[in-house]
């Protein structure tokens, strides 16, 4: 859905994309995380056709981008850095005026396409109050309509829970969620690793400009190879498996076994208590982490 | 993309704000005028101002001499200044684009939104001008004719024809100044920017115009020939001036709408 | 398309819109092989031809001005923009355009009509012989046949083709041959064909730009319509008569006095036989008008204000350009003697004196009004 090559851009000196290989494929929700300044921004905008690539080719829907913009686009919806609309009109108003301005798109079907779009994202009962009577949040629904108007293949979404309360963040999810079940690839930008943890099937990370990983969630929270035990039998535990409990405190422990099932069957034949079992997973703040930090060292070192 | 512009500037209160103070000095001269009956000594005032007291039909014409130097490209240069950086600043301007409407597309809505601006404007001040110059001033009406500024005489349907093409004239002579805000609006994001640097513009014009080391550059400059609809009631018609602001204006409109399309297709929209 | 690329379109259709005109209007047109005496007789020649067109003159000199000679005054010092029909000598119309009006003259045989649009008046005066410049008088043809009169065909040369309202037309260069002048050259542009002057620059002993230029912009020789020359009275309008026309004719008319035969070794022209004495011919030319004290006093004052006069015994002297100004003093008598013309200045003060000289007598014949 969406593959770039070495792109890159200059802003004057400064470099704030650097040869970025994105590949985004059918189906994903595709977490692009990043800190802010990361170039997140820039890369979704030159995705979009509204920053020009320094160098590096941009293909989305596989046709190349800005150059086929006129046939892309109108498959795509977009949340860029928040939303945005005309203060003077009402919400309805100004999804008829977005929906008027491309040449697609039957007249006669306007209205019911604006109120589809509006229901989808909770406004369905909305009145006619000029947008500058918005709150925040409202706003942010009335963004995600817009870009919802056209039934679009690909979602590029950057920040969409911004100015949400939990229960509009639940709601925004589970819509996401079942868009994606309809079929709908999503590239979802966000700096909250939270929000990418819980919805998205594979992760982007960019740091100062370069991507440092592009891998699928699950892939990223495989099993670190050890197995997470919480007993009152701590010192029992450490005499059966001397040598393979890497940290222990007062009722846990961290031992060097992949296989927790066998483990578990050798605490129980010892008659050791367990309240809690599992194989130790990677977390995606740590992978982040220390990806970051390594990319910051490499440009450092260069 | 034409008609959504013109149907977001029909509905945008400000653009009726700025039409009704745009009304607001015509109406007040009016005013003034029949109430102490004193008009302006021959050979000063704006045109046909001092005609106005005996000849209530001329006032749509004074109305546009009025507002025509100052307040006019004022309120163009704010409205074209409006048209591309006013969407940067409310970060519209990236949801248009990628509805998609293509950047060459979204400029020619833009100027045909500032040109109808433009026409709305000259023809509510003229028909408001109409309705206080009859009512209020002189109503001269038993000759049927009103006196040309070469001292023949011209009957009304010879006025109106030329009140129409005094009308046309005044609105192309502010499709330059749209085509210079429009430009300007798509060089920065902020609307004010734009309105300001066209108004600079036309001031300096006004400026070297009086200046005669710089007559060598009166051609060129453009507010040189705004003026000029005065040619249209000599009689016979001084064609030279207004053929000359016609072409000048169009000239302005052509390299201005080239250099905002230069500069807008390839600019990388970072609002 | 690269931004530069687009930019680069730009700037080249700008560079064209820009530099095209600019090209065409240098590039020199095509020279005729007239000679400078041929080409001044068919200046001379084109008396009766008929013209229209669009005229711009530019007058460089600050001259001081009291009220009644403020048009002179912006004649000469100024810019003025004017529309010509010429039937013939005795139908013409000349519009001095304004920005927001105009001021007409309309001639006939009987006498001219000033339309002013902004007084919503028409005046209707005799044509007299003598009487202040008008805008009639700076149109390139007139200025030519002026400036032209009684010029010694050995005086003058040719000079470069010049392309005028859109004609290619060969230039002549005129000298005035006497010493009294303050006029180094005037040069004169004429289309080839009808010898109507289209442009004449007027250049002063010491400068390099012209004084003043009149030209044509926009000109054709076909013969206006009569109709277009013809003034009817506007409804509505006020319509005055007047017996004089202005300042120099009323002095012409009432004033007593006759000025001498010569003055400063210049002849007085045959049509000054009262009391305006003009003197000289052609290029070079002086003209002494006899003003009362009410004309003459404010005009003093505003010659002693300006930077440059000169108080001499005769009076107070004064270079505008080629224009010398001197008004004399009388002791006893308001008023005085206005002497103007294209004369330096040490020649008008000999005028001023052989004047005073001769005012005395007159003083003691005719006595004080």
């Amino acid at each position: 859905m969406i593959k770039t090559q070495g792109l890159t851009k200059r802003f004057g000196r400064i470099v704030a994309v650097d040869k970025l290989d994105l590949d985004v494929r059918e189906g994903d929700i595709y977490g692009f995380l990043g800190a802010n300044g990361s170039g997140k921004t820039t890369t979704v905008r030159m995705l979009l056709g509204l920053v020009l690539a320094t160098s590096g080719d941009i293909r989305v829907l596989d046709q190349p981008m800005p150059r086929s913009s006129r046939s892309v686009l109108p498959h795509v919806g977009a949340l860029v850095e928040g939303p945005a609309a005309y203060r003077h009109l009402s919400g309805r108003a100004n999804l008829a005026a977005f929906d008027a301005m491309a040449a697609d798109g039957r007249r006669a079907d306007r209205l019911r396409r604006v109120d589809a779009a509006l229901e989808q994202v909770g406004l369905g009962a909305v009145d006619n109050r000029p947008l500058r009577a918005y709150s925040l949040g409202m706003r942010q629904r009335l963004g995600i309509a817009g870009a919802l108007l056209r039934k679009p293949r690909l979602l590029v979404l950057d920040e969409p829970t911004n100015g949400l309360d939990p229960q509009g963040i639940r709601e925004i999810r589970d819509l996401l969620l079942s868009l994606h079940a309809a079929g709908t690839t999503i590239f979802l930008s966000s700096h909250l690793l939270a929000e990418v943890e819980q919805l998205c099937t594979r992760v982007g990370v960019l740091a100062q400009g370069t991507l440092v990983i592009q891998q699928d969630l699950d892939t990223l929270q495989r099993p670190t190879g050890r197995t997470f035990v919480r007993t009152p039998d701590v010192a029992q535990v450490r005499s059966l498996l001397d040598g393979q409990v890497e940290v222990h405190d007062d009722d846990s422990l961290l031992i060097r076994v992949s296989d927790a099932a066998e483990l578990n069957a050798r605490l129980v034949e010892a008659g050791v208590r367990v309240h809690e079992l599992s194989p130790e997973r990677h977390t995606l703040e740590d992978v982040v982490l220390a990806a970051t930090e390594a990319g910051n060292g490499r440009r450092a070192d260069s | 993309m034409i008609g959504v512009e013109l149907h977001k500037m029909v509905r945008d209160r400000r653009t009726w704000v700025t039409i009704g103070l745009l009304d607001a000095l015509p109406t007040l001269v009016a005013i003034l005028l029949a109430v102490t009956d004193l008009g302006p000594r021959p050979g000063t005032g704006p045109a046909f101002l001092s005609a106005v007291l005996a000849d209530g039909k001329l006032f749509p014409l004074a109305a546009i001499a009025i507002v025509l130097p100052l307040f006019m490209p004022a309120a163009v240069a704010v409205v074209a200044g409006d048209a591309i950086a006013g969407e940067a600043q409310s970060g519209t301007l990236r949801y248009v684009l990628v509805r998609p409407v293509g950047r060459t597309r979204l400029l020619v809505a833009k100027l045909v939104s500032v040109v109808s601006f433009v026409l709305l404007a000259v023809l509510v001040v003229a028909a408001t001008a109409y309705i206080t110059g009859s009512l209020l001033l002189g109503n001269q009406s038993i000759a049927a004719t009103t006196t040309s500024v070469s001292g023949t005489a011209l009957s009304t349907q010879e006025l109106a024809g030329r009140t129409g093409l005094a009308l046309v004239y005044a609105i192309l002579s502010m499709l330059g100044v749209a085509a210079i805000a429009l430009f300007l609006s798509t060089v920065t994001e902020s609307p004010l920017a734009a309105a300001l640097g066209t108004l600079a513009v036309l001031i300096a014009s006004t400026l070297l115009l009086t200046l005669d080391a710089a007559t060598s550059l009166h051609p060129y400059l453009p507010t040189r020939y705004w003026l000029s609809f005065v040619d249209l009631f000599r009689d016979p018609i001084l064609w030279r001036n207004v053929g000359r602001g016609a072409g000048l204006q169009a000239a302005y409109v052509a390299v201005f709408l080239a250099a905002a399309w230069a500069n807008f297709t390839t600019k990388d929209v970072t609002d | 398309m690269t931004p530069g690329r687009r930019w680069s379109c730009v700037v080249l259709a700008l560079a064209l819109l820009i530099g095209l005109p600019l090209i065409m209007r240098a590039l020199p047109p095509r020279d005729s092989a007239i000679g400078a005496s041929a080409l001044l007789d068919r200046i001379d020649a084109s008396r009766d031809s008929s013209y229209s067109g669009y005229v711009e003159t530019l007058g460089t000199l600050q001259l001081p001005v009291t009220d009644r000679f403020v048009d002179v005054g912006e004649l000469f010092g100024e810019r003025t923009r004017m529309r010509v029909w010429w039937r013939d000598e005795n139908a013409w119309r000349v519009d001095k355009i304004l920005a927001t009006g105009e001021v007409d003259l309309f001639h006939d045989g009987g006498g001219t009509t000033e339309w002013s649009y902004e007084q919503d008046r028409g005046k209707r005066t005799r044509d007299p012989d003598i009487r202040l410049p008008r805008t009639a008088d700076l149109l390139p043809p007139e200025l030519a046949r002026r400036l032209i009169q009684e010029v010694s065909r050995d005086a003058v040369e040719r000079i470069r083709v010049r392309r005028v309202a859109g004609v290619a037309a060969p230039g002549v260069r005129v000298r005035p041959g006497a010493a009294q002048s303050s006029i180094d050259h005037v040069d004169i542009w004429a289309d080839p064909t009808s010898g109507l002057a289209l442009r004449v620059d007027v250049i002063a002993k010491g400068d390099k730009t012209a004084a003043l230029t009149s030209k044509f912009m926009t000109v054709s020789t076909e013969t206006p319509d009569a109709e277009t020359t013809i003034f009817r009275r506007p409804p509505g309008a006020e319509f005055v008569y007047d017996d004089t026309l202005d300042i120099a004719d009323a002095a012409n008319q009432y004033a007593p006095f006759r000025p001498p035969g010569s003055l400063a070794g210049l002849k007085r022209s045959p049509s000054a036989q009262r009391a305006v004495g003009i003197y000289g011919s052609g290029v070079t030319k002086l003209v002494a008008i006899p003003l009362w004290n009410k004309a003459a006093e404010p005009l003093r004052e505003q010659l002693e204000a300006t930077p440059g006069v000169q108080s001499v015994a005769e009076g107070d002297v004064l270079r505008v350009g080629p224009l010398g100004v001197l008004l004399t003093r009388i002791e006893g008598y308001g008023g005085g003697w206005l002497l103007t013309g294209t004369v330096t200045k040490s020649t008008l003060v000999r005028a001023a004196r052989k004047l005073d000289a001769r005012l005395a007598q007159y003083v003691v014949t005719v006595g004080p009004r």
